[in-house]
Formats: structure tokens, C-alpha cells, sequence
């Protein structure tokens, strides 16, 4: 069933970079979102690096947030949700398929924004703190592109999806973001890894509820 | 012995509002609930 | 009994329980402001809490079914499952909304601000959240059977989120430490003030009980009668 899952995320990735825009436009958006945080504070009140860490979670996570309507978008045009159900393959595996593609999604924009971050706003960022919010952030993204992949696949059939989507997701973001801003911020502030324990295990534990949770619930979703 | 704060007009505030909606939903409701009972044996 | 039947015989259950809960929460609301002791340091304003805690323990509770009746439909594809958590959600929504309106007229004399981002407001300001997207699906989603699964969807997860949101946040003020927001009754509740507490925690639920029998009805009703429509048409 691995093997399908990763099969079915293959094959999705391969198709959005072989277009290219998909994963070009997601990237440049979430560059400019980012640059717009430079410009709507005060830079006599607030510092760069204080702003960094809210700066880099906001912009990873709307962006990520509008990708995931596109997981299931293709199927839906090409009305090729039909075969992909008449397959023989287990709707987990669907389940697991897509959410590891939007998984890479959101981190490859993760990997453009970080660097931008420290670029733009002039962080100091030593390797240690760098290893530790990558952590952070795939361990936040896991659980959130879980969620995002249920209720993508939830809304792909309905007129308002694109303003649904982002409604019913973003409270699921709350936690992950929490935890994320908080660790970077300490990260970024030089403190090691075990002083951030606590939201890594926050982080962790919601991955776990929510990956098992969207594994039992997806295949639900896909019923006639 | 200072007297308590003299905030009663937050209190009436709280209690008017809740009253408020409780009777507005409270009507809301009752009036599907009677629009249900009534006995329409012509389909609609 | 046909379908319409017990349905008509939900609502009148559902009437009746709203009937005697209004009656009690309406006792209990005289008690609260003319038979229970004024607080020193507080005021009166502190008699808001006995509107704003039974409100909570409610709308928590409504929420909280819905959760669990949301799973189980997911299991056993019952459709009054759906419709009884289709009702737990309005009532739900109802008493979530008296809840973060009342919580800043009251946090405003007594704690000083109109809002504080504690565990258990915000949480409840996500209940509320998760409500509206409750009702924004259903009525997206024409389908019945599609309706009635994408909200079980919302329903189990969106119960599962909250105590994560609870936990989270508490952890982030542990860690932050902000004005503290006190007990204000202190460690213990004096004996005539945590019978009226009582008294109207058990108004408020029989209210939500009579309110959502008497909802959950009204759309069993409705689904009968589509039934009897579509039978004979």
C-alpha cells in the first residue's frame, strides 16, 4: 500500500512540475506575501527578527492553504475521480498519496521562504537553528496537509470551494501554528533544541490524532 | 468598609441581552415546531 | 409509528421541555439577581456568571455530541444521526453565541478587559468558528447523503481540534504569563451562590436538551414528509 501511496504522489508531483506554473506561481505568492510583511509594520516599534517568525508561519501557511484546493482539483476536472475510485487501490493509500504531495508542496515553499526570511529581514541564523525549525516545520506541516487533504477532497465537488476551504482548514491551523512560531522563535533566538521540547511534542501529538484521524475519515468522503 | 463596585449595569446589560436571544431563538424555534405539527396532507 | 409520527412526537416532547426549561431558567435568573448575595469585591456584575459558566457547559455538551453523533454516522450511516447533529449545531451555535457575548460583559468590570486570549475563551471563540463552518458545508452541499457525510466529517474532527486549541493555548500563556485571570470567586464558592450556579447549570441543559428534541424534530418532520412527498409523487 506504501508503494501505491507513494505511486499516487509520484504521479502528482510529476504532473505539476511538468506544468511548472502550479509550483511557480504557489512560490512567487508566497515571496511577495512575505515581502508585504516587511512593509506593514513599523519598523521604529517592531524589529525584523521580531516579526520573522510570525512573517515566515503566515506566509507558508496561506500559501500552503491555496495550494490545497488543487489536490483534488485535477481528478475533478477530468472527471478522473471515477478511475482513480474504480482502481483497485485502497482509498487510504488515495488518502496517503495525496496528503504526501501536498506535504511537499508546502514545504517546498517553505524551503523558498526561509532563506528569503533571512535574506530580507537579516536573521542570524546559525545551523543549529536552522536544523531545528526544519524540524519544526515539517513536523507542523504533517499534520496540517493531512487535514488540508480531507477537506480538499471534502469540498472538491462544491460550487464555493474556494471560500469554504480556507474557512473550515484554518482553525485546524491554529495548533500547528502556535507551536511553530513559538519554537522558531526561540530557535532563532539561539536557544537549543530541547528548551522547545514542549511544542515539539504539542506538535507531534497532532500529527498523530490528525493522520489517523483523516486516514479513518477520508475513506468516508469518497463514497457514492 | 468600601462598598462593592457599583457595576450593576453590566449585569443588566448581560442578563437583557441573554434574554433577548434566548427569546428570539426560543420563538424562531416554536414557530417551526408548530409549522411541523400542523396536519398538511397535501404534498408541497 | 410512521416516520411522521414519531417525528410530530419529538417535537411535542421537544415543547414541552422547552416549556419547563425556560420556566426554570427564568427562576433561576430571579434567584441570581434578587436572592443570591451580591459579591464584595466584584459587584453585581459578578452575577453574570451564572449565565455565562451554564451557557459554556452547554454549548460545550452541544458541541461535544456532535462530535460523537458525527462518528457514529460515520460508522453506522444512519441518517437521524445527521439530523440530530444538525440540530445539536444550532442550538449549539445559539448558546456559544451567549457565551462570547456574555464573556466580555463580564470580563470587562471584573478583569479589566473586554477580551483575554485564556484557554477557555478561545476555545470557545473556535467552537464558534467551527459552528459557522458547520453551517456554511450544509448549506453548500445539496446532496443529502454527500451533506450528511461532509458534516459528520467537520463534525468528528472540529471535536477533535478544540481540546488541542484548549491545550495549546494554555501552553503558550504558561509560558507568556499575562495578567493572571483569577478565579474570582476565589478558591471556594460560598454554599447559596454554588446552589444558584447549580440550579442554572441544570436550566441550561434541560434547555439545550428541550431545544435540540424540539429541532431534531422539526427535521425529522421534514424528512418524513419528503418521504410522503416523494412517495406519492
Amino acid at each position: 500500500m506504501i508503494r501505491l501511496a507513494l505511486t499516487i504522489a509520484a504521479k502528482d508531483l510529476r504532473a505539476e512540475l511538468r506544468s511548472r506554473t502550479a509550483l511557480v506561481t504557489a512560490l512567487a505568492f508566497a515571496a511577495l506575501v512575505l515581502v508585504l510583511f516587511e512593509f506593514a509594520r513599523d519598523p521604529t516599534r517592531l524589529t525584523a527578527a521580531l516579526l520573522a517568525p510570525s512573517a515566515v508561519w503566515i506566509t507558508g501557511t496561506f500559501a500552503a492553504t491555496l495550494t490545497l484546493g488543487r489536490a483534488f482539483s485535477t481528478e475533478q476536472d477530468h472527471h478522473a475521480m471515477d478511475g482513480l475510485l474504480l482502481a483497485p487501490v485502497p482509498r487510504e493509500a488515495i488518502f496517503i498519496g495525496k496528503w504526501l504531495g501536498a506535504l511537499a508542496f508546502a514545504l517546498a515553499i517553505d524551503v523558498l521562504i526561509v532563506p528569503l526570511a533571512v535574506l530580507f529581514f537579516n536573521l542570524r541564523m546559525t545551523a543549529e537553528a536552522l536544523a531545528g525549525i526544519a524540524l519544526v516545520l515539517v513536523l507542523a506541516k504533517v499534520g496540517f496537509t493531512a487535514v488540508g487533504t480531507v477537506f480538499s477532497a471534502l469540498v472538491a465537488k462544491l460550487r464555493s470551494k474556494e471560500l469554504l476551504l480556507p474557512l473550515l482548514v484554518l482553525p485546524f491551523l491554529v495548533p500547528p501554528l502556535i507551536g511553530g512560531v513559538q519554537a522558531t522563535a526561540r530557535l532563532l533566538d539561539g536557544q537549543p533544541l530541547s528548551d522547545v521540547s514542549g511544542w515539539l511534542r504539542l506538535l507531534l501529538a497532532y500529527d498523530l490524532v490528525f493522520v489517523v484521524g483523516g486516514l479513518l475519515v477520508f475513506p468516508r468522503l469518497l463514497d457514492e | 468598609m468600601t462598598p462593592p463596585p457599583d457595576n450593576g449595569a453590566y449585569m443588566i446589560a448581560a442578563y437583557a441581552i441573554t434574554g433577548v436571544i434566548l427569546l428570539v431563538y426560543g420563538w424562531s424555534l416554536w414557530r417551526r415546531g408548530a409549522a411541523a405539527m400542523k396536519d398538511d396532507s397535501a404534498p408541497h | 409509528m410512521s416516520n411522521l409520527e414519531q417525528a410530530r412526537a419529538l417535537v411535542k416532547r421537544g415543547q414541552v421541555m422547552t416549556v419547563i426549561a425556560v420556566t426554570a431558567i427564568a427562576l433561576c435568573a430571579v434567584r441570581a439577581l434578587l436572592f443570591t448575595p451580591v459579591e464584595r469585591f466584584q459587584g453585581p456584575a459578578q452575577k453574570i456568571f451564572y449565565l455565562h459558566v451554564p451557557a459554556a457547559w452547554s454549548a460545550f455538551l452541544a458541541f461535544g455530541l456532535v462530535g460523537i453523533v458525527s462518528g457514529l454516522y460515520l460508522w453506522l450511516d444512519d441518517r437521524r444521526l445527521d439530523l440530530f447533529a444538525e440540530a445539536s449545531a444550532e442550538t449549539g451555535t445559539i448558546l456559544t453565541a451567549i457565551v462570547l457575548i456574555t464573556g466580555p460583559i463580564w470580563g470587562k468590570p471584573i478583569w479589566g478587559a473586554w477580551w483575554v486570549w485564556d484557554a477557555r475563551l478561545t476555545s470557545t471563540l473556535f467552537l464558534f468558528f467551527i459552528f459557522i463552518g458547520y453551517h456554511s458545508l450544509r448549506a453548500a452541499v445539496h446532496d443529502p447523503q454527500d451533506r450528511a457525510r461532509f458534516s459528520a466529517v467537520l463534525g468528528i474532527l472540529g471535536a477533535m481540534l478544540i481540546p488541542f486549541i484548549h491545550l495549546t493555548v494554555y501552553l503558550f500563556r504558561t509560558q507568556h504569563p499575562m495578567p493572571v485571570v483569577a478565579r474570582p470567586e476565589g478558591p471556594t464558592l460560598p454554599g447559596v451562590m454554588l446552589l444558584t450556579l447549580l440550579l442554572s447549570l441544570g436550566a441550561f441543559t434541560l434547555l439545550y436538551l428541550g431545544w435540540t428534541t424540539l429541532r431534531y424534530g422539526i427535521g425529522r418532520v421534514r424528512e418524513a414528509r419528503e418521504e410522503l412527498h416523494d412517495a406519492t409523487a
